[in-house]
């Protein structure tokens, strides 16, 4: 679903490249999580894989297809194709629940009538039923990333990618979210989440792709936050897709 | 559905900055009265040269008492004189650019001029003596004025050749200044527009980053994205030919039509109606202008 061959990205010549001939694909269907500290390239990754920006040196492929062969007026529907979720939200505050996923979907050109079919059903699997009518500040912190999550797979993108989506909540409020994603994820969704919340590596057992200064120090099966492997792997090049376990 | 939003995004931002979409509408509407004025002005030439041209005449005066050019050495024109320059009239070289000609005599210039200054004291101290008699020449082509001038200003008898044409000109020349000031302030006027609309935009795409932010990454194509914020510009815009045209057909009406053709009978002025052909011209410029700096402002502030 997402292959990375190869690529280089660097954003100044001066300093270190932000990826670092980073090579690993992600399977339909899979659930990954990209941990690593600030700077280690997490962002990066995502950004290229919505063509946010451009590999320096390298090919991305999403669903099969190199970004850089996607000309500018084909970005959006690259873009449809991915639903993305953010720490902050980014929620419009002067618009309710329904309307703030309704949006997604309207500014693509579906029709009110798919829309209010839709919608209700996307809020009812993010479990915001009932909430159609409140703004974002009646709610909180977990039910608005709720919200953000309902806007990004209203209109069933084949991948989910989440930066740092519990960043802004307490461990209790993580775990639903998490739930959601991972509800999402079993109805067929690729999902990549980047974070650094050890907690809900670990107790959800998936793989895990571990990036230090732009390079893939481990990737890893149903694995937890911190590796219980001590030995350092070349970027990449250890794993086969056989290897993986697809949930 | 994906119009309705559109529709519905261009009236919110329209709202949400009434005061600069008020100043565009200002600005664009004053730059455009001038070019709608500076069109109205040329006009108002076209249909005065037309009017004028049919009727102008090249005058050839006789010779007077008074008269002092070296032509009139021999005193006023003879009647021999006279025959001469009507053989030359009607001789090859000079009737092909001649459609006709008429001798006006001495009592008859006396009349034309009270006539034309019938509320002047001046009329009472002329006498017929005083006027040149002349020979009156309409021309096939006025522009030939040279011919006649060259054939006749040498001839003995003739005081002088005049061409009408030429006060014309001095009128016409004035106006077609006049319109290219009105063209140069709407240029500057333009310029003020352009960049106005250009800060709206900027202003318009900052306000709305979390929006338009969003729309990219649910997909939200180019043309959905950015069609908002260039018809915001293009609707002030409209607004504001709008207003220009009718300012400009409203001063054709009042000032041209109802007053200056009521006063000045026997010239040719234009009609408040012509004026209205100039409207299309007025809003398709100021879609241009809106639509071109709005696009180019969002190519800078808005990556989709």
């Amino acid at each position: 679903m997402i292959r990375f061959d190869n690529v280089t990205k660097i954003y100044d010549q001066k300093t270190r490249p932000a990826l670092d001939s980073v090579s690993l694909e992600i399977d339909r269907g899979e659930f990954a999580f990209l941990v690593g500290a600030s700077g280690s390239g997490k962002s990066t990754f995502l950004r290229l894989v919505l063509k946010e920006d451009h590999a320096t040196r390298g090919a991305v492929y999403v669903a099969g297809q190199n970004v850089a062969n996607i000309s500018s007026w084909r970005v959006p529907k690259l873009r449809r194709g991915i639903g993305v979720v953010f720490q902050d939200f980014r929620l419009l505050p002067n618009k309710t629940v329904f309307a703030n996923v309704a949006f997604a979907m309207q500014v693509i050109g579906k029709s009110r009538d798919i829309i209010r079919e839709t919608v209700p059903e996307v809020l009812k699997t993010v479990g915001l039923e009932g909430k159609e009518n409140r703004l974002p500040h009646e709610l909180s912190g977990g039910e608005q990333q709720r919200v953000a999550i309902a806007r990004a797979v209203v209109n069933k993108p084949a991948i989910l990618l989440a930066d740092e989506p519990t960043g802004n909540l307490d461990p209790t409020t993580s775990l639903g979210i998490m739930k959601v994603l991972d509800k999402i994820n079993q109805n067929g969704t690729t999902v990549v989440m980047a974070t650094h919340d050890d907690d809900i590596v670990n107790s959800m057992r998936k793989r895990v792709i571990e990036l230090r200064n732009g390079v893939v120090l481990r990737d890893e099966a149903k694995a937890l936050y911190t590796s219980m492997i001590p030995v350092v792997q070349a970027a990449g090049s250890d794993r086969e897709p056989s290897a993986e376990a697809p949930e | 559905m994906r119009l309705a939003f559109i529709l519905s995004e261009i009236g919110g931002g329209l709202r949400r900055n009434v005061s600069m979409v008020v100043s565009v509408i200002l600005v664009t509407f004053v730059s455009l009265t001038f070019v709608g004025t500076a069109g109205m002005l040329q006009m108002q030439i076209n249909q005065m040269k037309g009017y004028w041209y049919d009727k102008v005449q090249v005058a050839v005066f006789l010779c007077v008492d008074t008269s002092t050019s070296p032509t009139c050495a021999s005193g006023p024109a003879t009647d021999e004189q006279k025959k001469n320059i009507e053989t030359l009239l009607d001789s090859a070289a000079v009737k092909p650019y001649v459609t006709s000609w008429a001798y006006e005599s001495q009592p008859d210039a006396l009349n034309h001029f009270k006539e034309q200054f019938a509320n002047s004291p001046i009329v009472d101290s002329v006498t017929a003596d005083q006027l040149p008699a002349s020979f009156r020449i309409n021309m096939v082509n006025p522009e030939k004025y040279e011919i006649i001038n060259e054939t006749f200003s040498a001839t003995p008898g003739v005081e002088t050749v005049i061409d009408q044409r030429q006060l014309l000109e001095r009128l016409f020349s004035v106006m077609n200044i006049a319109s290219l000031v009105a063209v140069g302030i709407a240029g500057l006027m333009i310029v003020c527009a352009i960049l106005l609309i250009a800060t709206t935009i900027k202003l318009s795409a900052f306000s709305r980053r979390r929006e338009t932010g969003i729309m990219r990454l649910v997909g939200a194509s180019k043309a959905v994205i950015q069609l908002p914020f260039v018809m915001e510009g293009v609707v002030a815009a409209v607004i504001g030919a709008v207003l220009a045209s009718g300012t400009v057909w409203a001063v054709a009406k009042f000032f041209i039509q109802d007053y200056l053709a009521d006063q000045y009978k026997d010239t040719a002025f234009i009609s408040a109606n012509q004026v209205l052909i100039l409207t299309p011209g007025l809003i398709v410029l100021g879609i241009l202008l809106a639509g071109v700096s709005s696009l180019l402002t969002l190519r800078k502030y808005l990556k989709v």
